[in-house]
């Protein structure tokens, strides 16, 4: 049953001096809608604790939408630390909302965000918290309606049985759909399933529950979902887009947490979508078409957003800032308006062919601390086949171009394990991030005070859903150890630096990406042992998650490096970015044959099947690039 | 900048109900954005950093409440006080509300170790204690000179004999009241709810059960000889004119 809507911050508040981090549980920030009059009332909730959360632009988007929207209000709830969910849990205190310290439970709808797979068990952690029944299939028909959506939505088979439904796609028009339905149907009187049959109707909305997962020789043992006879919900659920990118808030985060979280700045969305086919990304398949803000907007905006937020640093967030086509001018003026101010201008990790001369001047105006360019590859070889079209000539300009402006140390992202890749890659990875030092030497000089470093990360290629390497196994964690050991050795300078990804996380990841349904037993069992907060790198217990495979007879290793059939049907397949299939094996083909395909937004449509299937196109502030 | 005016502002503060349990580095990162906000025209370092020119008083532990907090902002442009004091409430969290602005100085010293003495109110409640046996533990903790204590991980040790002042004990109902005074320097200082603890361990207090504590700083003062110095004393504050 349903509890009752009501302010527990009194019991609350006893536990709050004798826990960590007590700033998390405060509320009340500046900025936070704290008039929560309802009467529908829904929680959002990102799983993991508050300053990991609170950054995440999702939610923040979603909150202000919904509460625009008279008569629904909207606050937000984070998964409590260790030590505060155990006190909870012993003085009889449920998760609350942060807003009106209200039962998580009590609300009408509950949102939660997807943001990668390693959250799978925390949500079950913030549903038992909250005493909500983990099962969809378990609520009663008073309970709350338990929702989702995010990047990780792509194959959210694993955690599907725990929702009523999952949105699909961009959310800022689809999460007001979907309360308003759910919010019209309780008012009048409509039964649990049959609001879970209207919410099947809202455009990019799927659940689970009106699906059937069935297996045969045309699948893997993962199955495929198909629609319940007589159900009529779509065979495959699309994916809403909003087209109007530009319309929306360019600063939905408007709140200012008390405690230091983990990316502190204000966040421009600058655009949203990214056409330039890297192969292994499932971002830049899911999030398309590309969608550019113009350059008043942003400036305007982020003027706007500092005025509100008392921000000293504005990030330029997509994904792939430097290819928008004002990225430059945009650069130029916000740094000229803010540079007096002690306000850092940053944009995330840089791509190598288009992170210009005048970009690196611009952003160079404020502080500079390290710069990240993801080459992901360390032969043109292998960048050909994963689709990464950016040269040798390219992270040499860039470098040059970074160290001549000011910077000293430069990062570098890569992977390992990606498909054909060999040891000549892997001693290419390094060899790349000597090139990098040697130019940095060269242009700023030697010796341990010219402070040039080079940082080189590499992490373990995770096959993902919707991409053209979908249906590649993940390299095996003996072989995985074994280039890493490789690289290792072959990088003796001490001014470079190497960090590599836990090979035993990826492995997970992969799992949880390419299970189907049957991975939600995983998920239970994983959690009973005593698994949450997989993310961290402190409390990820691996062993336990093998021993949870081994109880539902879950393999890790044949799940996650076998290949998968290119024609067999898919555990996904009954969901939709909008990419056709039939682009994702031609790339896939291309990969092997290491052809590359271009940019959209450069060159010619690549046929990937999106504008058509969704009815959009790409907008581009400038008009064109390049 | 090289030749920007600089004037320095001296701003009390409190702190109150659940903003109690912030801890000092997020009392200063919300004050930080709330001058921001404000649109004072505030001076930057020149550092690498680029900081905003703004020093603090001493931390105030968490879980305690306060209604005597500084800061000194440096501000470029010679802002009435009342006019800037309005300014910072209108964007500071109203927990966190500045009460009281005027300029001193510009080369006053720094707050944090300038501000040797506090006055603390303490509520305690729960079953066994009165203001006698409170009394009565805390001289017995006195007598001993020091508390040996864990941060944590970190053994600690308080010198009673530099930092206990006085204290007085009163009961109002069933709720014991602490007033308690304390000195700080280099060396450290004394938390009252260090001393509270203790006092718990102590003969006088023998069995009895802490269920709630309240810690309010009632004010700071600079301590020169005998005589307490407020941070907005006649001899400190000056006028723009």
């Amino acid at each position: 049953m349903r509890p009752e809507r009501r302010d527990r911050f009194r019991d609350l508040e006893p536990l709050l001096g004798k826990v960590s981090h007590p700033a998390r549980y405060l509320n009340h920030e500046w900025g936070a809608v704290e008039d929560q009059p309802g009467p529908f009332h829904v929680c959002m909730i990102y799983p993991d604790v508050y300053e990991v959360g609170q950054p995440n632009l999702g939610i923040a988007i979603l909150y202000n939408e919904l509460n625009k929207v008279e008569g629904i209000s909207c606050e937000r709830s984070y998964l409590p630390w260790y030590d505060m969910g155990d006190l909870m849990r012993e003085h009889g205190v449920p998760l609350l909302s942060l807003e009106a310290s209200a039962p998580v439970a009590s609300f009408d709808m509950v949102g939660f965000t997807l943001a990668h797979e390693l959250v799978a068990s925390n949500i079950v952690e913030t549903l038992d918290l909250a005493g909500i029944a983990i099962r969809a299939d378990e609520r009663d028909e008073e309970d709350a309606i338990v929702v989702a959506g995010g990047p990780s939505a792509w194959n959210c088979e694993p955690v599907s049985p725990m929702f009523d439904a999952v949105l699909l796609g961009d959310g800022e028009e689809g999460i007001v759909d979907m309360a308003r339905c759910v919010r019209d149907c309780r008012a009048q009187g409509v039964s649990r399933s049959d609001i879970l049959l209207a919410l099947s109707r809202v455009q990019g909305v799927y659940v689970p529950s009106l699906y059937d997962v069935v297996v045969d020789e045309t699948s893997t043992e993962e199955g495929y979902a198909v629609p319940k006879p007589g159900s009529g919900v779509p065979e495959v659920v699309l994916k809403r887009c909003l087209q109007d990118f530009a319309a929306s808030d360019p600063v939905p985060q408007k709140m200012v947490p008390y405690m230091g979280i983990v990316q502190d700045r204000l966040a421009m969305e600058v655009l949203r979508g990214c056409a330039r086919g890297c192969r292994f990304c499932q971002a830049g398949m899911t999030y398309r078409p590309v969608r550019e803000r113009n350059a008043d907007q942003i400036v305007e905006g982020t003027l706007r957003g500092l005025e509100l937020t008392g921000n000293d640093e504005v990030s330029l967030t997509s994904l792939s800032t430097t290819d928008h086509s004002q990225c430059a001018l945009v650069l130029n003026r916000l740094t000229s308006e803010l540079n007096d101010r002690g306000i850092r201008v940053s944009i995330p990790s840089q791509r190598l062919d288009s992170f210009g001369v005048d970009m690196a001047a611009a952003v160079s105006s404020g502080r500079r601390g390290g710069l990240t360019f993801a080459p992901e590859a360390g032969t043109q070889r292998l960048r050909d086949v994963i689709n990464k079209n950016v040269t040798e000539e390219n992270l040499e300009a860039a470098a040059r171009n970074a160290f001549e402006n000011g910077w000293r140390r430069c990062k570098l992202y890569f992977m390992m394990g990606l498909p054909t890749e060999t040891d000549e890659d892997i001693l290419a990875i390094t060899a790349a991030a000597k090139k990098v030092l040697e130019i940095g030497r060269e242009v700023v000089g030697r010796g341990y005070k010219s402070g040039v470093q080079v940082s080189i990360s590499v992490a373990v290629f995770v096959p993902k859903a919707f991409t053209p390497f979908q249906w590649c196994g993940q390299l095996n964690t003996e072989e995985v150890r074994r280039r890493q050991q490789l690289m290792l050795h072959s990088a003796k300078d001490r001014d470079i630096r190497i960090s590599y990804h836990d090979a035993n996380v990826s492995v997970l990841e992969a799992v949880l990406s390419k299970l189907g349904r049957r991975g939600f037993d995983l998920i239970m069992a994983a959690w009973k042992r005593g698994c949450r907060f997989d993310a961290w790198t402190n409390e990820f217990k691996f062993d336990e998650w093998v021993a949870a495979g081994e109880e539902v007879g879950i393999d890790f290793g044949e799940i996650a490096w076998r290949d998968l059939p290119l024609d067999a049907r898919l555990p996904w397949d009954h969901t939709s970015p909008g990419i056709s299939k039939g682009f994702l094996k031609r790339e896939w083909r291309r990969a092997l044959a290491g052809v590359t395909t271009e940019d959209c937004t450069f060159a010619t449509c690549a046929g990937c099947g999106v504008c058509p299937s969704l009815g959009v196109e790409n907008v581009i502030a400038e008009g064109h690039r390049g | 900048m090289a030749n920007e005016q600089q004037y320095r502002l001296r701003v009390r503060y409190g702190k109150d109900g659940r903003l109690a349990y912030l801890g000092h580095l997020e009392v200063l990162h919300t004050i930080d954005s709330s001058i921001r906000r404000s649109r004072l025209p505030f001076s930057v370092g020149n550092g690498f950093a680029r900081r905003m020119r703004v020093q603090f008083s001493q931390a105030l532990p968490v879980g305690a409440s306060s209604k005597a907090e500084y800061y000194d902002l440096v501000l470029t442009e010679p802002i009435e006080p009342e006019v800037a004091l309005e300014r910072l409430r209108a964007s500071t969290p109203s927990a966190l509300a500045p009460t009281k602005a005027a300029y001193v100085e510009r080369r006053a010293p720094a707050l944090e170790a300038w501000l040797t003495r506090s006055d603390w109110h303490a509520e305690l409640e729960g079953t066994g204690i009165t203001a006698e046996a409170l009394d009565a533990a805390i001289a017995a903790v006195a007598e001993t000179g020091a508390i040996h204590y864990m941060r944590g991980e970190k053994p600690k040790v308080a010198d009673l004999t530099r930092t206990l002042v006085s204290w007085q004990c009163a009961q109002s109902g069933d709720v014991v009241e602490l007033s308690l005074q304390t000195r700080s320097s280099n060396e450290g200082a004394l938390r009252p709810a260090i001393l509270i603890d203790a006092a718990f361990s102590a003969a006088p207090l023998a069995g009895a059960q802490l269920a709630a504590l309240r810690v309010t700083r009632e004010m700071q003062a600079h301590e020169e000889g005998a005589r307490l110095v407020n941070p907005f004393d006649e001899n400190l504050v000056i006028s723009l004119t």
